[in-house]
């Protein structure tokens, strides 16, 4: 029998490959790796998304094994991602000056809070999960809305060009929750299409710095592994673009 | 003096919900966001958890104290870990004075509006910074937070690594997850200054009188050399 981590991957391939969501996965561009060494990001979200998994992840530890609700910023060294991509070829990113916040309303609104997170940071990565997803909390008056309506009032005091990535954490849960896959792909296709289309209209006049949402898990490994390389070549290909946007007009 | 629970986030709830004991509200309803001061914990900080066993979480007690907040105001809280979430992640309980600017805070506040759950970890809070906290290391240094003299600084029990803010802080965790006081030293910058400015002046003195004393012995010495060329 197979084991249930590897399934959820090869489903998790089968979703991400279907029209609609294969959009989110671009080439690999040439300067990929130099456009990303060096650059800092800001991790936010709401409570429970995934934020410190994301923070662990990244600097290839597991899973904290204090795991808590973080009651207020704290700093984090500083660390390397080293991430390996197709062509033996690898990643160099410095996360530096790294603040790690809580999830909730209060500390989105504190003006020590998401403000002070994403202040100098080059990409800002927004952390949903399925179920924000599958329950339209993008939708007018709820969370999701909530903190895209604040990230449009932050972005004028950000740096210029800052990038925004969506991660929707947790995929592997739905998977295992589902046995018509091709059903959930088209349902998930159709939902960040929808997601997509609301962030752009909520974000207007910056549009442009979206660069897309990604479906992610940071407990499944694999999956975690897959996705992090199609976001880091979607960011950058988003930066690609805007770039020569500015350059055309 | 006005006193609030911060409620532990149980469901993972989008606000953070607070209780004056009876009826329960988003804290933001009490305390304004963006009025937080800088480094304000709703909680145990992470670091502090990460240096403490486990079993030993029931223990910790974290507290911090803003003087001269909003105008002529103080801020005092006490938190301690109160259970886990849905996700099985620590949650906290916390206690929120908001006081004068001399007036200490008194461990009074009702908890029968909690639920079960909550009123668990309020009853052994509020027992705990009752009693005599003889053997409670924890308790202790939030008393002596709590006497603390004021001073303009924000200031915690116990030392922290990782905040945002420095703070000032009377203890640090020792290995285990037992506190230690820290070493006594200078708690007024101002005197230390003062002090720092005369010892300097009596070395400068004492340099200058030196300094003399070499200058005309090596004039003695060089009229000596002349002397002896002519």
């Amino acid at each position: 029998m197979m084991p249930m981590a590897l399934n959820t991957f090869r489903v998790f391939l089968f979703l991400t490959s279907f029209p609609g969501a294969e959009k989110h996965f671009v080439r690999l561009v040439k300067g990929v790796l130099d456009w990303w060494s060096g650059k800092k990001i800001a991790v936010i979200g709401p409570t429970a998304s995934g934020k410190d998994s994301f923070l662990a992840r990244l600097q290839n530890r597991e899973i904290p094994r204090v795991h808590s609700n973080s009651p207020m910023g704290e700093t984090v060294k500083s660390f390397r991602v080293n991430l390996a991509l197709s062509h033996n070829r690898a990643i160099d990113i410095t996360c530096k000056g790294v603040i790690n916040i809580g999830g909730e309303t209060d500390y989105r609104d504190a003006p020590s809070g998401w403000l002070a997170v994403c202040k100098d940071s080059d990409v800002v990565f927004y952390v949903m999960t399925i179920k924000d997803l599958s329950g339209k909390k993008f939708l007018k008056g709820r969370r999701i809305r909530q903190d895209l309506d604040w990230l449009l009032t932050a972005l004028p005091h950000l740096k210029q060009g800052v990038l925004i990535h969506i991660l929707i954490n947790k995929i592997d849960e739905e998977i295992v929750s589902h046995t018509d896959y091709r059903a959930l792909a088209e349902e998930l296709a159709k939902e960040i299409s929808a997601l997509d289309q609301t962030v752009k209209n909520v974000l207007h006049p910056y549009e442009a710095g979206y660069t897309g949402a990604t479906l992610i898990s940071m407990k499944n490994k694999q999956i975690y592994t897959r996705a992090i390389n199609d976001v880091l070549r979607a960011v950058y290909s988003g930066f690609h673009g805007t770039a020569k946007r500015k350059r055309a007009g | 003096m006005r006193a609030y629970w911060i409620l532990p986030n149980r469901d993972q709830r989008d606000d953070i919900l607070a209780s004056d004991g009876e009826t329960i509200l988003p804290l933001r309803q009490i305390l304004d966001p963006k009025l937080r001061p800088e480094g304000f914990s709703h909680g145990v900080p992470t670091e502090l958890l990460e240096k403490c066993e486990p079993k030993a979480f029931a223990e910790i007690l974290f507290a911090q104290r803003f003087p001269r907040w909003n105008g002529d105001k103080q801020l005092f809280s006490v938190s301690t870990p109160a259970g886990t979430d849905s996700s099985g992640r620590v949650v906290h309980l916390g206690l929120l004075f908001i006081l004068e600017p001399h007036e200490r805070p008194r461990f009074e506040l009702p908890y029968a509006g909690l639920s079960e759950e909550d009123q668990t970890y309020a009853s052994a809070l509020i027992h705990r910074m009752t009693s005599s906290g003889r053997g409670d290391s924890w308790a202790q240094s939030v008393h002596d937070l709590s006497e603390l003299k004021s001073g303009s600084r924000p200031a915690t029990n116990v030392a922290l690594d990782r905040s945002v803010v420095r703070f000032y802080s009377l203890y640090v965790v020792g290995p285990g997850g037992g506190l230690t006081k820290k070493a006594l030293h200078w708690r007024n910058p101002r005197m230390t200054a003062i002090i720092l400015l005369i010892l300097c002046a009596v070395v400068g003195v004492w340099l200058s009188v030196r300094a003399c004393e070499q200058s005309s012995r090596s004039a003695v010495q060089t009229g000596v050399v002349t002397w002896r060329f002519n």
